[in-house]
């Protein structure tokens, strides 16, 4: 049950870095920083907790430390201050304090890695380079090439093994590089912009893939992008960072929501909302209840709402319809009103008015009545990303 | 001395040549054409003045015989040439010992090598009154340049050169050659790689042997030959020791560059995996760089051969030694046939290790 914990880690680049660390302290810029002692800080005072097989995101432009705090990890970086820990089958290890071997046996069996360029090692077949941490492991060959083979398949390249990097694809070259990554049986995958290298097309389906490997694989990933839509899509929590610093750190939705710094604003500007956005946020909440138990949605459509809460009956002029779940939208021949969870993407509900019908979605949580999601409320949460929902 | 004459013709040349350059300026901006003439004036004259100012005394002093620089001959303030005679003849005196030593390992292994080629035999077979000579070395090199660079023509080419060269009557010759250079580049290589991985590693043994290496590569040649000769006699041993000398750097520098041009991911890469110092080494740093360390080799070896022929000045034999005896005897034919042989033998040995570190992947 691996999971990483940072506690105010800092690097700085340079010879004398304590200088560097009293001026930070002191509340100096990165510039001021830079200018009176020469030192670069690469990343400054972060601190976050990463849970079991979570797949955690630290997102920034180049410059801002990703890759740098990430290497802390696996300490390619060393940290200038600062603790990072590792707990893992049961054990505590004091990543930042770790003696030379007892850190390479980290490296070696914990904590894994997937690099940007895939960094495959271009004298190596895919199945020696696939082996390479269980080499290193001092596995024997024919166990090493049966796990090798395993993952090989897992990532769906059968058939390559026997083939070097510079044959393969850049698609297929990472897949190579995810296999050796997971092939150690390291719970812990650090995840270095896997995907930037490739096209667009191959990058979508390589997120693709790894979501569904990750259901299967227990993996705690932390995972570094530049891309705020690969971030939303991949990441159960993002971090965003800044000139070094976390400047924000959430859900995906809270991140879209409630941008905490004008930096965060324009980055989620252009990020597509809907995928993102959930019923709940942007639904009305502010009804109203009338005499007859009953809560008018829009002009042609109401609901009748129990004691407890719970939805008893839609009407649809007037007349009586039934409740259906949103996901069965396609099988649905009658007329009815929809009903969907809290979690539900707005991109869902936006999916099944355009297919089956454009009246209000009705909201339930824990078949409680608490809202309903209409045209106008998914304008609105788009429009304005939902700050206003989330607000009230 | 007419010295009047002699002035107008310097002070014409500047002018002259200048006018030269001048039209053809004048062909490419023809607007400028009509200025022609003033301006060839106003320049043949500075410059006609400033080359009689500068040249007047060097004609002169020519004319008379009298060197401009005149210095006493010897001895010289700083007489390096005696230090380095008295640490010669010292070490010679001192450690003469280490130096037969060492003169007995390389004719040791020289003449292993010599005996290893020459124990594969050649036949003589006499067509029209002809011997002709067929080497077997011939054909193994055919079959080892064809599996070497996958190319049957670079198979042909071994063939054809080897067996021109024993044609020439030349076959012993080459023999000795190829002993002397695959002795040198040997232990060249076995030196040059440890030192290039050493280099690589550490800066400091880096920012040491460079100056060593620019010595070795750009000290004249023959320089070597000197002390080789007073340390190891003459014979085959000083010329390994001088060929050793010359074809170390590259495989040292090649290798060096290959490794420190191994991309930083990579490394990374056998870091994030947990590798020590020397899995990181063996697994990942030389194997990416065997390229790199591959031409390096290469490199040595071709370096060896021009060195080996050099090294027959003071007796190595072999091809060289015929060049040398054309030289010395004026005989145009024996130079340029022997020439031909190590160009031919010079091809096979680049054929042969240029494939090396590209033919796996």
């Amino acid at each position: 049950m691996p999971s990483i914990e940072l506690e105010g880690v800092y690097k700085i680049f340079g010879d004398e870095p304590e200088e560097a660390l009293e001026l930070i302290d002191k509340g100096a810029s990165k510039t001021e920083v830079r200018e009176e002692t020469g030192h670069v800080i690469g990343v400054q005072d972060i601190t976050f907790k990463i849970k079991n097989n979570e797949l955690f995101v630290i997102m920034g432009l180049s410059g801002s430390g990703k890759s740098t705090l990430l290497r802390c990890v696996n300490r390619l970086v060393e940290p200038t201050k600062g603790r990072i820990t590792l707990h893992s089958d049961g054990k505590d290890y004091d990543i930042t304090s770790a003696e030379k071997e007892e850190l390479r046996e980290i490296r070696e069996t914990q904590v894994s890695m997937v690099f940007q360029n895939f960094a495959l090692f271009p004298h190596r077949t895919v199945l020696d380079n696939v082996g390479f941490g269980l080499e290193i492991q001092g596995i024997s060959k024919e166990e090493r090439e049966r796990k090798s083979q395993e993952l090989i398949e897992v990532v769906g390249l059968e058939g390559f093994g026997d083939s070097y990097p510079s044959q393969l694809s850049g698609g297929m070259q990472q897949r190579v590089g995810l296999a050796r990554g997971l092939a150690t049986g390291a719970e812990v995958l650090l995840m270095d912009e896997p995907f930037s290298a490739l096209d667009p097309l191959i990058k979508v389906e390589m997120q693709d893939e790894l979501l569904d490997l990750m259901e299967n694989m227990q993996r705690t990933i932390l995972f570094v992008t530049h891309d705020l839509d690969e971030a939303l899509k991949v990441g159960d929590r993002i971090t965003i960072m800044d000139g070094g610093k976390m400047v924000q750190k959430g859900v995906p939705e809270e991140i879209i929501v409630n941008p905490k710094t004008e930096y965060v604003a324009d980055f989620v500007e252009n990020a597509d909302p809907s995928d993102v956005l959930r019923a709940e946020t942007v639904a009305e909440k502010d009804f109203r209840v009338d005499e007859e138990n009953r809560v008018k949605l829009d002009q042609l459509t109401e609901v009748e709402v129990n004691d407890e809460g719970e939805v008893v009956k839609g009407y649809i002029s007037g007349a009586p319809v039934s409740l259906r779940p949103i996901d069965e939208y396609e099988r649905i021949e009658e007329d009815a009103l929809l009903f969907s969870s809290p979690e539900t993407p707005i991109s869902e509900i936006m999916k099944a008015r355009l297919a089956y019908t454009s009246h209000p979605v009705v909201v339930l949580k824990n078949n409680e009545f608490i809202g309903f999601v209409g045209e106008k409320n998914i304008l609105q949460g788009l429009l304005e990303k939902g700050r206003q929902g989330s607000s009230s | 001395m007419n010295l009047g004459d002699e002035m107008k013709r310097i002070v014409k040349m500047p002018g002259k040549s200048l006018k030269g350059f001048l039209n053809k300026s004048m062909e490419y901006g023809g607007a400028m054409s009509k200025f022609n003439s003033s301006i060839e004036k106003v320049f043949g004259l500075v410059l006609g003045t400033l080359g009689w100012v500068f040249l007047y005394p060097l004609t002169v002093s020519a004319r008379v015989g009298t060197p401009l620089i005149e210095l006493p001959a010897k001895p010289a303030p700083i007489p390096l040439d005696e230090w380095t005679v008295a640490v010669v003849d010292w070490l010679n005196l001192n450690i003469s010992p280490l130096f037969d030593f060492i003169q007995l390992v390389l004719n040791t292994i020289n003449e292993a090598i010599l005996a290893a080629i020459q124990w594969i035999p050649i036949f003589v077979v006499t067509v029209a009154g002809l011997d002709i000579r067929f080497p077997l070395w011939s054909l193994i090199l055919f079959f080892l340049l064809w599996y070497l660079s996958g190319q049957i023509t670079t198979g042909l080419l071994g063939f054809i050169t080897l067996w021109l060269a024993a044609n020439f009557g030349l076959y012993v010759e080459t023999t000795e050659t190829f002993s002397l250079t695959l002795t040198s580049a040997f232990i060249a290589i076995s030196l040059g790689i440890p030192s290039g991985i050493l280099a690589a590693i550490s800066d400091t043994v880096d920012n040491m042997i460079r100056p060593v290496l620019d010595l070795m590569q750009t000290m004249p040649v023959f320089v070597y030959l000197i002390p080789a000769v007073l340390f190891f006699g003459l014979g085959a041993a000083p010329g390994a020791v001088a060929t050793v000398i010359f074809a170390y750097p590259p495989s040292v520098r090649l290798t060096n560059l290959g490794i420190r041009e191994v991309p930083q991911e990579l490394v990374e890469a056998g870091e994030a995996f947990g590798c020590n110092y020397l899995q990181l080494l063996l697994k990942v740093q030389i194997p990416v760089a065997r390229p790199s360390i591959m031409a390096g080799v290469n490199q040595s070896i071709m370096l060896a051969l021009s060195m080996a022929v050099v090294a027959a000045l003071i007796g190595a034999g072999g091809l060289g030694g015929e060049v040398v005896r054309g030289i010395q005897r004026m005989r145009v034919g024996q130079g340029f046939v022997a020439g031909l042989s190590v160009v031919f033998t010079a091809m096979i040995l680049d054929r042969a290790t240029s494939n090396i570190g590209a033919r796996e992947e």
